[in-house]
């Protein structure tokens, strides 16, 4: 057993081993700050309630055979919006339930892409980023939903 | 900050008071970056992890049921995150996990000795198993969490702290011993004799 003062003092020292070799990048704090100016306190807040990439081993080795999309369900109060995300081709293929037309905002922290939801509710994407991404999205009527943001 | 003030902060951020928000940034966002470095993300994937975890914190500001406990859900999003990225990786493809950043050369001066000491330090930090390297990275982030924030965003109870932080001290001692008699450098201040 090392006695505690050996430990408060091992712990000092690494401390300033992380501070010196791994400090929190200017980047990332700017990043964080940033991040209060990318949410809308109108909309509401469709919460992520299903993604495949997060199914036990079967499922994901299922997900694997059908081509590698990457489903996620986010359901807000008066929408809920279904994605498939084609990672490798950052492709993005949607359907807002009800369904219905509506405009789809793909929004990310470097800027935004608006594409339309046909008469069925489905809506497509090229070029999605990578990182952090939320759809907000509007349908017939109601308030606008933000989905959570998820790293695409 | 206390937890009036963290309170203060997340009612003040939620009704859109942006020096409220950047008072929460200033205090968390180093316990957010040790959560999901500590969890052995790459450089780029903690810096998605943290990024999404403040958008989280942003969009469920008025939805935060305890509001003085803000900074253990920040550490808790972030770690079910690093969790979905990890998965995210092995599933569109079979490569290892990046190994922690080595960082610079030590510095070419009278501190030699200290740049050396924490460079076996931070090679041995990287390779504690995972629990102890988290314990130990959000234990030492810059402002360190109380330990009701380290129990209730590792799962642990605050009595346990203690000890675990302790047995995991000490087999970092063993690395950075193996480390130092392997190539020569000195043991760092604070280890056994």
């Amino acid at each position: 057993m090392s006695d505690r003062r050996d430990d408060e003092a091992l712990l000092g020292a690494l401390g300033r081993a992380v501070s010196r070799h791994d400090p929190v990048p200017e980047s990332v704090v700017a990043a964080a700050r940033g991040g209060f100016g990318m949410v809308s306190f109108e909309a509401e807040l469709a919460t992520l309630v299903y993604d495949s990439y997060l199914g036990d081993e079967d499922t994901r080795a299922l997900v694997r055979a059908r081509g590698g999309g990457r489903e996620l369900t986010f359901e807000a109060p008066s929408l809920t919006v279904e994605v498939e995300v084609l990672t490798a081709e950052r492709r993005l293929l949607g359907q807002l339930v009800p369904p219905g037309p509506g405009v789809v905002e793909i929004r990310s922290p470097e800027g935004s892409v608006t594409v339309e939801a046909d008469h069925l509710g489905r809506f497509s994407a090229r070029d999605v980023p990578a990182g952090p991404v939320s759809l907000r999205c509007r349908g017939q009527g109601g308030p606008p939903a933000d989905t959570e943001w998820v790293i695409l | 900050m206390t937890d009036l003030d963290v309170r203060g902060a997340v009612a003040g951020a939620a009704a859109g008071d942006a020096d409220a928000w950047n008072a929460l940034v200033d205090r968390y966002a180093g316990l957010v970056w040790a959560v999901a470095r500590g969890e052995g993300l790459s450089g780029a994937d903690a810096a998605d992890v943290s990024q999404t975890t403040w958008l989280r914190l942003a969009e469920h500001l008025g939805r935060i049921r305890a509001p003085e406990r803000v900074g253990s859900w920040l550490a808790t999003t972030a770690r079910h995150e690093c969790w979905r990225v990890a998965k995210t990786a092995r599933l569109v493809s079979s490569v290892e996990p990046e190994q922690l950043a080595s960082g610079e050369a030590p510095a070419a001066d009278a501190q030699v000795l200290e740049a050396e000491e924490l460079q076996a330090l931070w090679q041995a930090l990287g390779s504690l198993p995972p629990p102890c390297r988290v314990l130990l990275r959000v234990l030492v982030a810059d402002p360190p969490p109380t330990y009701a924030e380290v129990s209730e965003m590792l799962g642990m109870p605050i009595g346990s702290i203690g000890p675990r932080r302790a047995r995991c001290l000490d087999r970092l001692r063993e690395l950075v011993a193996l480390f130092t008699s392997a190539d020569g450098q000195p043991a760092p201040s604070g280890s056994r004799p």
